[in-house]
């Protein structure tokens, strides 16, 4: 598999993980990477079944890309996935520039872990609650699984009802820290 | 008795395949059903006649759908019906239904299916023949209150389970008095939903047991063996991943005594066909029944890799009157096995359902190693079933080579398209205290301080590739060609067509 070679020299890239870890890369095309103080090469295969590998160190890896959308990668690495966004020098400046100055949400909104159907709610709107309540039970794949909230405050909006069929991510509560 | 010349396999996925894979090697010809929800799917090319539901309109599911299968049955002048697991494999109304049809259900007797398929007659059943149980309520709670009163008696903590349950549904365990209320009216719910009864009833609970299962054969003629035991400790929320044969908790002596056990049961309750009894045993060498399932297990192969017999052969061969050639002192056991379920999850998201298409599947299958799948290149995966895809079976002489084999087998299976249980079951198998032998049914929530396997590297590499992606993008958006299918999502397969042609 080849990339073909970059006509930019010194061309840096910053991948921030979600997790707000950076990895920078100069020149990728040049397939190495930094280890240590070492430059490690790259190998990039892929087998008549359409999988693509790359090879480092000695280990090879399964790659995929899942989902893309702008500068932002769901990438599969031996079927683990990661978020990234690939950033440039100038980009990643102003990410960081709005990370620290946007203010926060006061809203936290409760998504769907899994597609399914609502059971019930277990609390109404303007109702304070604790973390750790349970907040609605949601059914999926014939089992019954009790959604809890991760914070302390307010329940604001409830946005569906009972037998209410939901999708993976949809916002069910919102509360109001 | 007469010999089974065609089959019905009311069943979809791997478990169809599995079973006239078998029927076939038989010379039985086998029958499949085609259904609206998946009507292109991999195990119809193993069927030899495919017949037609997906014109049918309504609310029961085709595989629950009795009255429309006994008529297909009839229709097709079919001999027999294989249930598979699930569905209708312990419905006992069916299985009389198809004695009543002169239709050979492959499987127990009616009688035996709805006795222990009830957990209160089962449990009844257990205690008059002297196998441990635990203690419990005895009978169904009939509210809250009489939960409280029950669950004082046992001592916290106690579960609550579904009377009609199986496969974890309707299943809660209650710590402390201030939660009994709350989890007996969610375990009513729940079996309500799931078995459309909600009788519910109480036992003690065992922290960090084993889950133990002991495989049964029964003929017609009285001849009852047992195969050993499965240990399915691996499980999450009551769902097995993992199962191996035979148990590193097990010596002879203790084999022997479940092993004992379960025939009893058999025995008692005059069962016939493949079984399942499932016990529990503590850290003290105790064991304490649980449950017989009355159908073929998803976790049979273990069984048949170290015991070198073909379970569904033997289901059929019962079913057709044949008597059990073999004695308890001839069934020998050679080396371990190990079974990992992959499953379409997202174990990175609380094992949440993952849906989608399998782009391609690969695996490399070898002498100590077997594939038993439902999908393949092109399958969906629907939210209509469940996501169970395929079961990786894997063998070796001794537990240990049998985890060698098994990770150097998850190494080179590689699924592309959808997320699946993989980078779990390589933790699992990485983990050392599952390494030691050391499990039980808290494995996952008390041992496993990750789900899912990484190597160190794997983020760097996928910020990499990422990266690299991304750079190509870029260099293409500065070329002047016009890009005819910009917007289209871009595989990097396509991707790296394009940049050889650059």
């Amino acid at each position: 598999m080849m990339f073909s070679k970059s006509k930019i020299k010194n061309q840096k890239f910053i991948a921030c993980t979600s997790g707000k870890k950076k990895y920078e890369f100069i020149n990728p095309k040049d397939l190495t990477i930094k280890s240590g103080k070492d430059k490690e090469p790259i190998e990039i295969t892929s087998d008549k079944s359409g999988f693509v590998f790359i090879t480092w160190k000695n280990k090879k890896y399964q790659v995929e890309i899942i989902d893309k959308n702008q500068n932002q990668y769901e990438i599969a690495v031996n079927g683990v996935t990661y978020s990234i966004s690939v950033e440039s020098p100038f980009s990643y400046k102003r990410k960081k520039y709005l990370d620290k100055n946007v203010p926060v949400s006061k809203i936290e909104r409760i998504q769907a872990p899994m597609p399914g159907k609502i059971v019930e709610f277990l609390v109404e709107e303007n109702q304070e609650i604790k973390a750790g309540d349970p907040l609605l039970i949601l059914e999926a794949m014939k089992m019954q699984n009790e959604i809890i909230s991760s914070i302390t405050g307010k329940i604001k909006n409830i946005n569906f009802g009972p037998e209410d069929n939901v999708m993976k991510d949809d916002i069910l509560i919102e509360v109001e820290k | 008795m007469k010999k089974i010349k065609s089959i019905l396999i009311a069943n979809r996925g791997e478990i169809a395949i599995r079973i006239s894979e078998t029927a076939k090697k038989m010379g039985i010809k086998v029958y499949g059903i085609k259904t609206l929800k998946e009507p292109s799917a991999y195990y119809l090319q193993f069927m030899d006649e495919i017949i037609d539901f997906t014109e049918i309109i309504s609310d029961i599911p085709e595989f629950l759908d009795i009255d429309r299968l006994i008529y297909s049955i009839k229709e097709y002048n079919i001999d027999a019906v294989h249930p598979g697991y699930g569905y209708l494999a312990e419905n006992p109304y069916f299985a009389q239904k198809c004695i009543d049809e002169k239709i050979i259900f492959i499987g127990p007797t009616p009688d035996a299916i709805y006795k222990l398929g009830n957990k209160t007659i089962a449990k009844q059943i257990a205690s008059r023949n002297n196998v441990p149980l635990l203690e419990g309520s005895n009978g169904n709670i009939k509210n809250p209150k009489h939960a409280k009163q029950v669950a004082e008696k046992i001592g916290y903590p106690v579960i609550l389970k579904a009377a009609s349950g199986g496969g974890g549904r309707g299943m809660r365990i209650v710590e402390s008095v201030d939660q009994i209320e709350k989890m007996f009216k969610m375990a009513q719910n729940e079996s309500e939903k799931a078995f459309s009864d909600s009788s519910v009833f109480m036992e003690k609970y065992v922290k960090n047991p084993r889950h133990i299962e002991f495989q049964i054969l029964a003929d017609h003629y009285g001849n009852i063996i047992h195969l050993g035991e499965r240990e399915c400790s691996i499980q999450r929320k009551h769902q097995k991943l993992i199962e191996e044969s035979p148990s590193s908790a097990l010596n002879d002596d203790l084999r022997e005594k479940m092993g004992n056990s379960a025939i009893q049961i058999a025995k008692a309750s005059n069962y016939r066909n493949a079984g399942t009894v499932e016990f529990l045993l503590d850290e003290f060498g105790d064991y304490y029944f649980m449950e017989m399932n009355t159908r073929i297990q998803v976790e049979h192969p273990v069984t048949e890799m170290v015991t070198g017999l073909d379970l569904i052969e033997w289901q059929i061969k019962i079913a057709q009157g044949e008597k059990l050639t073999m004695t308890q002192q001839e069934i020998k056991f050679n080396g371990w096995a190990i079974e990992c379920r992959i499953n379409a999850e997202d174990v990175q998201s609380g094992f949440s359902p993952y849906l989608g298409t399998i782009e391609k599947i690969q695996v490399s299958k070898g002498k100590t190693c077997r594939f038993d799948t439902g999908v393949t290149d092109g399958s969906i995966v629907t939210p209509y079933f469940d996501s169970m895809l395929a079961k990786l079976i894997c063998t070796g002489e001794t537990r240990e080579k049998a985890i060698t084999n098994t990770l150097a087998a998850l190494n080179k299976l590689y699924i592309k398209g959808i997320k699946t249980t993989i980078p779990f079951h390589k933790a699992v198998l990485n983990n050392p205290k599952f390494i030691s032998g050391d499990i039980s049914t808290s494995f996952i929530e008390k041992d496993m301080k990750k789900l899912y396997f990484q190597e160190d590297d794997e983020e760097l590499i996928a910020a990499f590739w990422a990266t690299i992606n991304h750079n190509a993008e870029l260099d293409k958006e500065n070329e002047t060609y016009v890009d005819y299918e910009k917007g289209k999502i871009i595989t990097p397969w396509l991707l790296n067509k394009r940049l050889k042609s650059m």
